[in-house]
Parts: C-alpha cells; structure tokens; sequence
C-alpha cells in the first residue's frame, strides 16, 4: 500500500513537470534579480552598509530586517505554489481521459482510490515541499550573494548576514504556512479534482464558474453574502494569522523595524498554530476537500469510459 | 479443467439500451477465447465487465472473484490491451517500467528488458517519440513481462499495418501463450486470429448466436457450393445462410453431415469471417 503510494506520487512528478520547473523558475529569476543587485541591496540599506564595517544597528533590529528580506522573497513562492496547485489539480484526473491512457492505468493492479489519493496528497503536501526547498535555497543564493556584497565593501557578512539571521525560526514558519495554506484552500483543491474527474472539457472555466457565478446568484436573490464570504474572504482570512498586527509591524517599512525589533517577536512566534488547528471552519473545509475527493474517486470508477 | 471466467445470466443496459443481454458462457484455462460481433454488439461492454471497469447484473466471476468489486486483486492476475498504443504520452520507457515494478507483484523487468532488446526501443525514449508500431510492441512486451492469467485484448491491433499485426500475434503466441494461460480477443479482422483461436463465441445485439469450439465448429456447420440448380434440391436439409458467388450459390448448413451433401458440390468447413455473416444474417432472416 505504501509502496504504490510513493510509486503514484513519483508518477505525478514524472507527469508534471511543472511541480518542479515552476519553483525552479521563481528561483533563478530572484537569484538573477540579487545578482543585479535588485533584491539584496534594497534591503541591505536599512542596515546602512554605507557606514561600512560598522553596524549602525542593534543586532535584533538587523535580524527584523534580513527576516523581512526572507519574508519578502517567499512571497512570490507561495503566489507561484497557489497557481500551481489549481493548475494540477485540474490537469490530474483530466490529462489521463483527454490522452485516452485512463484505461491503461486501470489496467494495473492500483485502486481509484489509490490514485486519486496520490494526486490529492500531492497537492497538500508534495508540492509544498519542493516549494520549500526552493525558498531555502533561493534564500542561501541570496544571502550568499549578499555577504559578497557585504565583504567587497570591507564589512564581515559572518556578523552582519549570517549570525544575524534566525534561520530556524525563520525556516519553519515558512514550512508551517506552506503546509497550512493548502489546508485550509483544502475545499477549492477538493473542488478542482472532483472538476476534473468529471469534466468533458475546459477544467479552468467549469471550475471556475460556479465559484464566480454562485455568490452572485445569491447576492441577487437573496441579498446576503454567505457564499462570496466563504469563496473569497475565506481565501485571504486565515486564522493562522491573528497576529496580524504584530505581522503589520513587521512589514512597515523604514523605523518600525526597531518597533519590531524591540518587540523580540519570532516570525513561528507570530503564527498562531493552536489558533488554526482549532479553528472550525478549518475542519469543515477539510470535511468538504474529502466529500469531493470521495465524488472524484466515485466517478473515475463508475463512469463509463467508452 | 478451471473455469476462469463464468457468466451466468449477466446483462448491462444503458438507459432503454441493452447492450448485454442475458448472457452465460464459461471459459476454461488454456483457451483463446474470441469474440467476435458488429461494432455495437456489447463486445466491449462484455469485456468492461469482466475487467472490472463496469458493473453488471447477473452472476459474473472471473478468476473465481466478483470483478467489479474485487477489481485490485483481478488486476494481479489480469492483462488488458484496448486499442494499443494507448501508453501515456509523456512517459518514459525506463519509468513505464520503474512504475510497474513497483506496483504490479507480477510484472517481471529482466523479461520486458530483454524483450525490448529484440526491438528498436530504447529505454530512455519517451512514449510520444515512438512510432505507433513501436509503442505495440512496447505495450506487448509489458502485457508478456506480466505473469497474467488471463489476458484480455479488445482490439489490439487497431490501426496498425499489416506487419505489424501478423508480428503481434505470432509474438503473443510464441513468448505469452501457453496452457495454463487464457486469453480473451476481440477483432474486427477475424481472419487473422482463426488459426490461433481455440473457441469463439458471436455476439450480436447483447446476445450470444454462437458458443463454441473451434474443433465443434468443424463438425457442425459445413458450407457448401453448388449449382444453382443443386441448390434447390438441398433446401430439404435446411440451410440457414444462402449467398451467391461468381454464378454459384454458397450455403450454411448446421448439423447436417458432409456425406449427405457431397454430391451436390463441393463440401468445406466455413472459415469464421463467413460463418460469423451467416449467423448473424441467418439470423436476421
């Protein structure tokens, strides 16, 4: 059972490529953009390198500002993860019916439900954590290229880079949003695979309608916004956040650094991981991930290929 | 003898459409079984059903399990092609088979490999690089690297020429076949299985017209060509098909012996393609 588990998951990233090419990509178009000097030198001036060799600032204040930096550069990961992930759960159950290898695939001694676990699990975990790996090294190359910059102007990047940084903290509040995230969009992903088991064509546009259409109809006909609130709020209110402020804090730019710094706040310390287990909405979300999985594995076995 | 397959009233309908109606047949080990029928006769609806891949009514049991419910074990013991050169696109051969060793118990690499060797394919070729031709033979060596015991093959050769079609079969025969081995074929070019067929069943319209072995086959029906003016003196013993051939009548005759009809013309054993006509539009008639 296992065995084939990580046979299908090896499958998946055989069959789309993308999973990797796609993190690999913001990679080096951001250790590109640090080379030129875009990313790191911006950020490396709050520190005022222009005093070189000596720091102006407490060294708290500069861990807020080499985390912020690290912050930052996750960003366009985790954009890039999102797009990705709606694009593969979409493709996954409809690639195999579109190029007519379905039936070869049946042919192996694998369960429906077998493979169409290996897709959701792909998609909650898997893609995360390449993702993940992507980001810890974008964030080495970066800081490398950094402490270049740093050394050719006589300063030691030992001192100001690299024992400033908390790369734990750092790095494992990137993991647990990257893993949360999917989690808690766990109903939108639920919803595109059972899209795309079912679907006769243009997964993107069958998916997407109703989740456009609905709270519309809604808003129309009854004036209230219950749906629209849990498409889209839902999407950008995680209760992983709430401490928001503190994140606030953390991303004004220029002197609330210091604020931030003096606050002695851990990026892990900001995320509020009980707050998110327990949240319900949580939970129905994954309630819902599995009522679709379940109808997705339903139709992949009961419909009629021919 | 091990039934390997045993149907026992099994129908499937599609809204008003019976594609399967009512029928029951046994299949032992060892057999080649074909199964021949017009496109729309529930060949393949059949052959979904006893793979797993639809359910049915009726009592249906294919390597003593219930197919459709036990669907992860069959497929152990079960080969399928429908329509060849239907391998994934995007993969390639070294993972096709990194994949089946780690998921099929009996799928053999050292066998594919050394199968593969006799052809052009080369293992880090991607399937969509390979000619069609290629991708039988790649699909053909996987299904004879799998210690299956049943094989089921629903149009195999589909759009491919002619080389290739003969060199499948003579293949399947040569490395696949043998007694403890059963296949299932279905073919539209009746012709050139014939002779590798031990039993053939006819479907038309979701039922059964003929279930049968190939030696049976021989002994019951006989063809026979005569004169027109002989014709109409056979009528007493009844032929089911009658069809004109340059000037000279050809009838279908079931259970009627060689001797009583040899003199008026000439006697034979009628290959399958035209016993396959005369059943289906004796029938009809």
């Amino acid at each position: 059972m296992i065995a084939t588990q990580i046979a299908l998951l090896r499958r998946e990233l055989w069959e789309h490529r993308a999973i990797f090419v796609v993190p690999a990509v913001v990679a080096v178009l951001i250790a590109v953009s640090s080379l030129t000097g875009q990313v790191t030198i911006g950020d490396m001036k709050h520190i005022d390198i222009g005093i070189v060799g000596a720091s102006n600032m407490p060294e708290n204040a500069r861990s807020a500002v080499l985390s912020v930096m690290m912050i930052t550069l996750s960003g366009p990961f985790i954009f890039a993860m999102w797009i990705l992930t709606v694009f593969y759960t979409l493709d996954s159950l409809y690639a195999e019916r579109k190029d007519r290898s379905i039936l070869f695939w049946r042919s192996i001694p694998v369960t429906d439900f077998e493979t169409v676990l290996s897709k959701l699990l792909t998609a909650l975990f898997v893609i995360p954590l390449i993702t993940f790996v992507a980001i810890i090294a974008t964030h080495l190359l970066v800081l490398l290229n950094a402490s270049i910059w740093v050394d050719l102007r006589g300063a030691s990047p030992w001192h100001l880079i690299w024992s400033s940084v908390p790369f734990a903290d750092n790095w494992s509040a990137t993991l647990v949003l990257l893993l949360t995230l999917p989690l808690w969009l766990s109903p939108f992903i639920g919803w595109f695979l059972f899209v795309s088991a079912f679907t006769k064509r243009s997964p993107l546009l069958v998916a997407a309608l109703p989740i456009v259409l609905l709270p519309l109809v809604e808003k129309i006909l009854f004036g209230s916004a219950i749906l629209s609130d849990a498409f889209f709020v839902r999407s950008v209110k995680m209760p992983l956040f709430t401490g928001l402020d503190n994140m606030n804090l953390l991303m004004q730019e220029g002197e609330n650094f210091s604020k931030f710094a003096d606050a002695n706040l851990s990026l892990l310390g900001l995320l509020d991981l009980r707050d998110f287990i327990l949240n319900p909405q949580l939970w129905i979300g994954i309630v819902v991930c599995g009522i679709f999985t379940v109808a997705a594995i339903y139709v992949r076995r009961y419909r009629d290929e021919s | 003898m091990t039934s390997i397959v045993s149907a026992r009233n099994v129908s499937k309908s599609f809204g008003t459409l019976r594609a399967v109606d009512n029928v029951s047949f046994e299949i032992e080990q060892g057999r080649v079984m074909g199964l021949i029928g017009p496109n729309g006769a529930g060949k393949t609806t059949l052959l979904k059903a006893v793979l797993g891949l639809t359910d049915c009514e009726g009592r249906l049991s294919v390597l003593g399990l219930d197919p459709f419910r036990q669907r992860r074990e069959l497929m152990q013991n079960i080969c399928f092609i429908a329509d060849v050169a239907v391998l994934p696109r995007w993969i390639k051969v070294s993972q096709l088979f990194d994949f089946l060793e780690s998921v099929h118990p009996n799928f053999s690499r050292t066998r594919a490999e050394d199968l593969l060797q006799l052809t052009d394919i080369k293992t880090k070729s991607k399937v969509r690089e390979l000619s069609k031709g290629m991708v039988t033979q790649l699909h053909l060596s996987i299904i004879i690297a799998i210690n299956a015991k049943l094989l089921v093959l629903d149009e195999p050769t589909l759009g491919l020429d002619i080389i290739f079609r003969k060199e499948f079969y003579t293949n399947l025969l040569n490395d696949y076949f043998d007694e403890k081995r059963t296949i299932i074929i279905t073919t539209h070019q009746v012709e050139e299985i014939e002779n590798l067929l031990t039993d053939v069943m006819f479907i038309d319209h979701g039922g059964l017209v003929l279930d049968s072995n190939m030696d049976a086959i021989a002994e019951d029906y006989v063809e026979l060509l005569a004169s027109a003016e002989n014709a109409v003196k056979v009528a007493r013993f009844k032929p089911f098909y009658e069809k004109e051939v340059f000037g000279k009548k050809v009838l279908t005759f079931e259970g009627v012996s060689r001797e009583q009809l040899a003199e008026f013309g000439e006697v034979r054993t009628p290959n399958i393609a035209d016993l396959f006509v005369a059943k289906i539009k004796g029938e009809a008639a």
